[in-house]
């Protein structure tokens, strides 16, 4: 008997670990059709641990202290050991955890897994990309730059949009009447603490409402695609004579990780700066305002709209509709059927949105 | 409660939580939309006829303009209030007479005043002679490079022939400045710490201009020789910077097709499965 059998069989007769392994992995059945936008959801968790554990080992050496921020920022890229890589790591990690994001949201919006019973997976999923998108804006504050400061800036300030509460809810997002000491403080609890636990909390409920809910199954390749479930009593979806999910599906959410790492690891050594511009690097200086300060390039068709609409409500408001709409999807979207192209008038609409936001990316990117 | 009510309550309790989870997120989001606001004599001085807004054209495309240094940085006045921005109360100070421009301009730029009211240029203030705008120009203030000395511009008031002389002893040292300022701007912007090598050509570049003033063609010559060991100094450092980035992006490559024989193995080792 081998030593890993025998410590395999000590734990076993203590907790029953074979028995969960086969419930929980071996004996996991998937469906057969399944396809790879079903690893969307591994990679994210992969790319959540890679931004906790990179935003770990950069707290070592950064200061939350708007005096030591930048200086702190620039001794981590220049003299800690491999700083500029975890530093690098980190902001690249963020923005492609959003391209990764949204990848899932869209397969999940196309092949209609966001429909009854799952209506809950689409909810959490939809509040972690915003608690992603708060996450990635209270980051862009703690680098302390000509970026940071400036974006925060006016980022708090369109509060003011907002009737009555608006001057005060300005104040009480900076903490001060204008973006200093107190905002980095906050912003840093926020970005470090608050958000991540909010994230985790988010993930545990989204895993486990999918564990409850069981996997949905692709429709295509199917000759019947429309949902079976009538919303009358609570049914686990089977997937009899599926594929386990190890070592099958885990060897493709490897293979899926591994993709990704060989292209986030591309763009970390040969252009990190993607996604950094000139005033990234600047010391924060409330004297000297950039010309033209942009947000990251998921906020550019929000910012586009913006400036589009005269009156910043409006934007503002039609903005939060959009949103509301979006979230609140598999309660307007009932009909049964799943498959995208016998959905004529959701594909047009999900086509026609997409572009919309694209085109409205690329305005306001050259405007 | 019947069923149909609980369900009905829980939609609402999800959508307010969402519309409230949507307020906290989309504000700083779109927040964007809004630009830097410029001083107010900028601002007011672009709306009126073209002899009080050419200034301000002009200042856009100058080396003040690109290093933010607005109007009151030289006028005073009060950049934020339109009403008292012209007020001498609050520092107001117009536009100099003709002999007072190089302490107008000598009030920052303090070593090159020394130097000018040193140099026969300097030598012929009020009799004639060339101040700072003479050559650096006005409101489309240019950089202080070589290029300043030029024909059409010395020709202006002399021959150019001593003139071409000292440019001639200086070009090379020019070319160098101007390239590692490019090489350290080029680090800077990817967030290297480029602080020392800044200060210490900021050093050079100052003792460099320092003969801009000068008419002694041996003396140019000379330091000319001892600002480019000292310019060499400089490249050295930036080209080990150069080196560390080129080893970067070699193991960055090792790393990329490593994860890609992985994934390569993994896809195999899954269709084993099949």
């Amino acid at each position: 008997m081998s030593l890993i059998k025998k410590v395999v069989d000590w734990i076993d007769v203590r907790i029953g670990v074979r028995e969960v392994v086969e419930k929980e992995l071996t004996g996991y059945l998937l469906p057969r059709n399944i396809n790879v936008w079903y690893s969307m959801g591994s990679i994210l968790l992969f790319a959540f641990v890679l931004q906790v554990v990179t935003g770990m080992l950069l707290l070592i050496h950064y200061v939350p202290d708007a005096d030591k921020a930048f200086k702190s920022v620039t001794f981590i890229m220049n003299d800690v050991p491999f700083g500029w890589l975890i530093r690098m790591c980190h902001a690249v990690g963020s923005n492609l955890m959003v391209v990764v994001l949204l990848f899932h949201m869209l397969s999940v919006l196309f092949m209609g897994s966001y429909k009854k019973p799952r209506e809950m997976n689409w909810v959490t999923g939809f509040i972690l990309l915003s608690m992603v998108q708060g996450i990635s804006l209270t980051g862009y504050l703690l680098p302390w730059s000509q970026l940071s400061f400036w974006a925060t800036t006016v980022a708090t300030n369109s509060a003011n949009a907002i009737p009555v509460v608006g001057p005060h809810l300005v104040e009480f997002l900076r903490g001060s009447p204008l973006v200093g000491p107190p905002t980095l403080g906050r912003f840093f609890a926020l970005h470090v603490a608050v958000i991540p636990a909010g994230i985790a909390a988010l993930i545990g409920a989204h895993l486990f409402f999918l564990k409850r809910t069981g996997v949905s199954t692709p429709p295509f390749g199917q000759k019947e695609t429309a949902n079976q479930w009538q919303g009358e009593v609570y049914s686990y979806e089977q997937h009899p004579g599926g594929i386990p999910f190890f070592p099958d599906f885990a060897l493709e959410d490897l293979r899926s990780i591994a993709i990704f790492m060989a292209i986030f690891l591309a763009v970390v050594f040969f252009d990190p700066y993607l996604f950094f511009t000139k005033d990234s690097f600047i010391p924060a200086n409330p004297f000297v305002t950039p010309a033209h300060i942009k947000p990251e390039w998921y906020f550019l068709a929000n910012y586009q709209t913006l400036k589009i609409f005269p009156n910043e409500l409006i934007g503002l408001s039609l903005q939060g509709a959009a949103m509301t709409f979006l979230a609140l999807l598999p309660f307007i979207d009932r009909g049964p059927e799943r498959h995208p192209l016998k959905r004529p008038l959701f594909l047009a609409c999900a086509i026609g949105g997409l572009l919309l936001w694209i085109g409205l990316s690329v305005w306001g990117h050259l405007s | 409660m019947s069923y149909r009510d609980t369900i009905m309550n829980l939609r609402a309790l999800f959508c307010a939580a969402l519309i409230c989870a949507l307020v906290t997120v989309l504000p700083p989001s779109a927040a964007f939309a809004q630009e830097a606001a410029e001083p107010v004599c900028i601002q007011c001085h672009s709306q009126l006829p073209e002899k009080y807004s050419r200034p301000v054209t002009l200042w856009r495309g100058s080396i003040h303009a690109e290093n933010g240094i607005y109007c009151n940085g030289c006028h005073g006045g009060d950049p934020k209030d339109a009403a008292n921005a012209m007020n001498p109360t609050r520092g107001f100070l117009g536009a100099p007479k003709e002999i007072a421009i190089p302490a107008f301009c000598g009030r920052c730029h303090v070593g090159v005043m020394k130097d000018y009211l040193a140099s026969a240029h300097g030598r012929m203030l009020g009799k004639g002679g060339p101040t700072c705008v003479t050559c650096h120009g006005n409101h489309l203030v240019e950089k202080a490079l070589l290029g300043l000395i030029n024909e059409k511009s010395c020709s202006r008031c002399h021959s150019f022939e001593r003139a071409r002389l000292i440019h001639d002893a200086m070009k090379e040292t020019e070319a160098m400045i101007v390239a590692i300022d490019g090489r350290i701007g080029a680090f800077k912007k990817i967030g290297t710490d480029t602080d020392k090598l800044e200060k210490e050509l900021f050093a050079v570049r100052n003792r460099f201009h320092t003969l801009f003033h000068n008419v002694d063609v041996e003396l140019v010559k000379r330091e000319s020789t001892q600002i480019q060991a000292d310019l060499k100094k400089i490249q050295v450092v930036l080209d080990k910077l150069d080196d560390s980035h080129r080893k970067r992006r070699i193991s960055g490559a090792a790393a990329v097709s490593f994860m890609l024989l992985i994934a390569l193995a993994l896809h195999l080792l899954r269709k084993t499965f099949d």
